[in-house]
């Protein structure tokens, strides 16, 4: 049974943004390849997106996904309040075109290179004794 | 470590007459690939094709034979 308060927080959340997506790690610094391949087809999508870092509550956040979704993996990208799903189906319909329909935005000339497209945005946070 | 027949059986079962092929991709029985063609995903939505070959498999997550299962889902014909 997930806890009520928290799903209703993922609940307003999902309402919130139109284009949400729950992963390991930040945009800046994903901690999951999974993620971070979401994270690099809505940026080459130029598309603004809220989200979620769900590695300071996974096994809470599992359980409220499961109940709101029937999904337990992350990472998972809701477009217009509905589960479009994880890494598998954001690249597949990334390359499809079907990514961009959902988000309704125009399908990106070429395909994010690795090699750019894995450089940070920004240098890390420096560590600071 | 999943026996990647049984888990092809299991995805067959729940959708009768689909094409299923499940392959190990780390070569440590855990994490698996299942490509699955089937004439039910018509009409669904990708999320919905993914829930459907996942149920099939659930009792093999729940139990921990599988930690991992990408996904690849196509209608016959298209």
């Amino acid at each position: 049974m997930a806890d009520a308060e928290l799903k209703q927080k993922v609940e307003e959340l999902i309402a919130a943004n139109p284009v949400l997506l729950f992963m390991k790690g930040t945009p800046e610094m994903p901690r999951c390849g999974f993620s971070m391949r979401v994270v690099q087809a809505l940026d080459a999508m130029d598309v603004e997106y809220g989200a979620v870092d769900v590695l300071p509550a996974l096994q809470p956040l599992r359980e409220v996904t499961a109940e709101i979704s029937d999904w337990q993996t992350f990472p998972q990208l809701y477009v217009n309040g509905e589960l479009l799903g994880g890494a598998d189906i954001v690249e597949e319909m990334f390359d499809s075109g079907e990514l961009a329909e959902a988000l309704g935005v125009e399908q990106p000339a070429a395909a994010p290179s690795p090699a750019t497209a894995a450089a940070p945005a920004q240098a890390p946070p420096l560590q600071i004794e | 470590m999943a026996d990647l027949g049984e888990i092809e059986a299991m995805i067959e079962a729940a959708l009768p007459g689909a094409a299923v092929e499940v392959v190990d991709e780390t070569g440590g029985g855990d994490h698996l690939r299942a490509t699955v063609t089937a004439a039910q995903f018509e009409g669904l939505s990708r999320i919905d094709q993914h829930r459907l070959v996942k149920a099939a498999v659930k009792a093999r997550f729940d139990d921990g034979a599988i930690h991992a299962l990408s996904v690849k889902t196509a209608v016959p014909g298209s």
